[in-house]
């Protein structure tokens, strides 16, 4: 990042970090694998790019109807973030390949209600096993497993 | 001489077998006995003529299905003349008949190891053979898949073979069979399909032939942790139990539309997967969460800690943190009749669930528990019955049928958990399957627990214990197709039948979910009496 200081700045020079309103819309409307490397850029982007509510945008942008009330439930179990790393992609991601097949781009779909039910319970029993985990009562070694079928390679 | 000579000898065939695999002990029988299990079919054939007869049958078909139908119209228009018992005999008669050139090509110096296999065991479909006559100059390259195959099917039938056995109890032949089954077994691709579940299968048979047949072996009982281990990996590779789960919830959240106290009874907790999933969708209903009363049955546990308890403290950890108020009480019982109406503290002012994943049919052993149960659970006048069983009849009074219905069932299920590629997830499901084949083959009497019965029965016998069957909706429907979609073989299925859902492996229906409300019975008062 260019940071043009004010004595040799023309005067229509601008700075994104400066206008973090703009930033934050830009944000707004990425995909996931951008938000996430938006989050690598610097310190100043990974702190407002982990911010909760962007990613509460990026899963359900394209659910209608918006979902209500969901907020805290989700933020208990974990927050947006996780949720759409854990669930929400490797959902859209399996569901995608099963319906088409043939696009190779994320598809911009609209999320039915089913859907977003389906991928909240997910979160809410990987959540729960982590608990499970944490009071040593599963066997120990393997991480909160009961989403492990969604990141197994697809057998097509 | 009777179609099972005491004589008899394992897979070796007639000759000097060169397979290394082959470890039977006993001596071959004198090359001109007649292969003993065609025998028991009804047809008689030499050992070392297997081979022959078997490409001539080939021959034959060949000729048939290239021929003209007005050549052959004679031959099949006509009676037979022949008897067909003497095979060799009658199908080079055949073949004289269709004035075909009757000298078959030489056989092929062939590995005498494929001289017992050629075998046609009766009412199996011999699939995938396709060997035409022109491929005999490649005969001995022509592979591993019809070989595999074809000792595949000979390890199915000398599984039934050997079930009929010791049906009969004669465990003489039971064992002479066996040894050919361990034989076979090393032959046959062990790490899946056929060969897996065979080798559970035959150690399974070798107990009830070693112990007592008649009275059945009882199974060494695991831990509860280790229960737990086994049925939290069986969760995790395969989607039965998922599925019985997500379907039950949303079952019993429709159930429990617009109540503000429900109170869900589960008759079996282990570690309490299924319910938070139902407390999150009840913290997002429209309207609020009601108060949540979770009652949890479950064996005492025998290593000291108490587990119900512990579950039920996570599960009230993950209510706290949703906004749901939730209370739990365990109720410890090694036997579902153990329970008593009273230890469950159910309220008149509340909605009830009752929620039975694969339990109910713990309960048909002798006596009649299963109808005490039933009408208590009636009595507590439960807004859903929620039932989930194995969609199989595991539960008839002849062994045999018993064996055969449950090989097939764990054969499909044991291809569809070969998608699975999960390690350790895998081994333990398979392990988990591995005590349930063993208690439908080997225990008897009260030791024998898995008394599957298809969904058909179990409707009868819901019926008239005084249930009404509830339909699952639409959306149990397509939330169950779509956490089917999520799992990464194409093979699994889900049906709906008569307000039902099943969930099957390629159009097999492995396991079967249905929903009952209890019809109230007639009060004293109103009746008269």
């Amino acid at each position: 990042m260019v940071h043009i200081h004010d004595d040799d700045v023309q005067s229509d020079g601008f700075c994104i970090n400066d206008h973090l309103d703009l930033l934050i819309e830009v944000l707004k409307r990425l995909d996931g694998r951008s938000l996430g490397a938006a989050a690598c850029v610097c310190r100043q982007w990974c702190a407002i790019a982990r911010n909760d509510s962007l990613w509460e945008h990026l899963c359900f942008r394209h659910v209608s109807p918006q979902p209500v009330g969901v907020r805290p439930v989700v933020s208990a179990l974990g927050g947006y973030r996780r949720l759409y790393m854990v669930c929400v992609r490797p959902v859209l991601s399996r569901l995608k390949r099963r319906r088409i097949g043939s696009e190779s781009e994320v598809v911009r779909r609209v999320w039915s209600q089913h859907e977003v039910e389906l991928s909240l319970s997910l979160f809410c029993v990987e959540y729960y096993e982590r608990l499970l985990v944490g009071g040593g009562r599963v066997a120990g070694d393997s991480p909160a497993s009961s989403l492990k079928f969604l990141c197994m390679p697809v057998n097509v | 001489m009777g179609p099972y000579d005491s004589s008899i000898s394992p897979a070796a065939g007639s000759s000097n077998s060169s397979s290394s695999a082959c470890s039977s002990s006993t001596k071959p029988p004198p090359p001109d006995q007649m292969d003993h299990l065609l025998a028991g079919a009804g047809y008689k054939v030499r050992s070392n003529e297997l081979n022959q007869v078997a490409e001539r049958l080939q021959h034959l078909e060949t000729v048939m299905v290239k021929s003209l139908p007005v050549d052959i119209s004679e031959m099949v228009n006509d009676a037979v003349y022949y008897n067909p018992t003497d095979l060799a005999s009658w199908v080079d008669s055949l073949l004289t008949e269709l004035n075909t050139n009757v000298t078959v090509p030489e056989p092929v110096p062939v590995n005498t190891d494929l001289s017992d296999l050629h075998e046609f065991p009766s009412g199996m479909n011999v699939y995938g053979s396709n060997h035409a006559p022109e491929m005999h100059g490649e005969f001995s390259q022509q592979a591993v898949t019809p070989l595999e195959e074809d000792v595949s099917i000979r390890l199915v039938h000398v599984l039934m073979t050997c079930a009929e056995a010791v049906q009969r109890g004669d465990l003489s032949l039971a064992s002479l069979l066996i040894d050919d089954l361990q034989a076979l077994l090393g032959r046959v691709n062990s790490g899946c399909g056929i060969g897996k579940v065979g080798s559970f299968f035959v150690d399974a048979l070798s107990q009830r032939v070693v112990n007592s047949p008649e009275n059945g072996v009882v199974q060494v009982e695991l831990t509860a942790y280790e229960n737990e281990i086994l049925y939290h990996h069986y969760y995790e590779a395969c989607p039965y139990l998922k599925f019985a789960h997500f379907t039950a919830n949303q079952a019993i959240l429709e159930a429990f539309d617009g109540q503000d106290c429900v109170h869900v009874i589960d008759f079996n907790l282990m570690q309490g997967l299924q319910w938070p999933a139902l407390i999150q969708a009840l913290a997002l209903r429209p309207g609020g969460p009601p108060l949540l009363r979770l009652t949890g049955i479950g064996p005492p546990s025998n290593d000291g800690r108490d587990s119900l308890r512990e579950i039920g403290l996570k599960l009230a950890e993950l209510a706290r943190s949703v906004n749901v108020r939730f209370a739990f009480r365990g109720v410890a019982a090694s036997r579902l009749d153990d329970v008593k109406p009273w230890m469950l503290q159910v309220s008149p002012k509340e909605a009830v669930a009752v929620n039975s994943i694969m339990q109910l049919h713990k309960l048909l052993g002798p006596g009649p528990p299963i109808d005490l149960v039933l009408d208590w659970i009636r009595d507590l006048n439960p807004r859903i019955l929620m039932v989930v069983e194995q969609e199989s009849n595991h539960n008839q009074p002849e062994f045999l049928d018993r064996f055969t219905e449950s090989l097939y069932y764990y054969s499909t299920m044991f291809d569809s958990l070969d998608a699975c590629t999960a390690q350790p997830e895998k081994s333990l499901a398979e392990l988990y399957i591995q005590r349930e084949i063993c208690n439908v083959v080997c225990c008897e009497g009260s030791a024998r627990v898995e008394r599957h019965e298809p969904l058909v029965r179990w409707r009868e016998r819901l019926t008239s214990a005084g249930f009404a069957p509830l339909h699952l909706g639409s959306n149990a429907f397509k939330q169950a197709r779509m956490l089917l979609t999520l799992f990464s073989a194409e093979g699994y299925s889900v049906e709906e039948n008569e307000g039902c859902l099943t969930l099957g492996w390629h159009s097999r229906p492995l396991i079967a979910a249905s929903a009952w409300q209890a019809i109230p019975k007639p009060s004293p008062a109103t009746m008269g009496r």
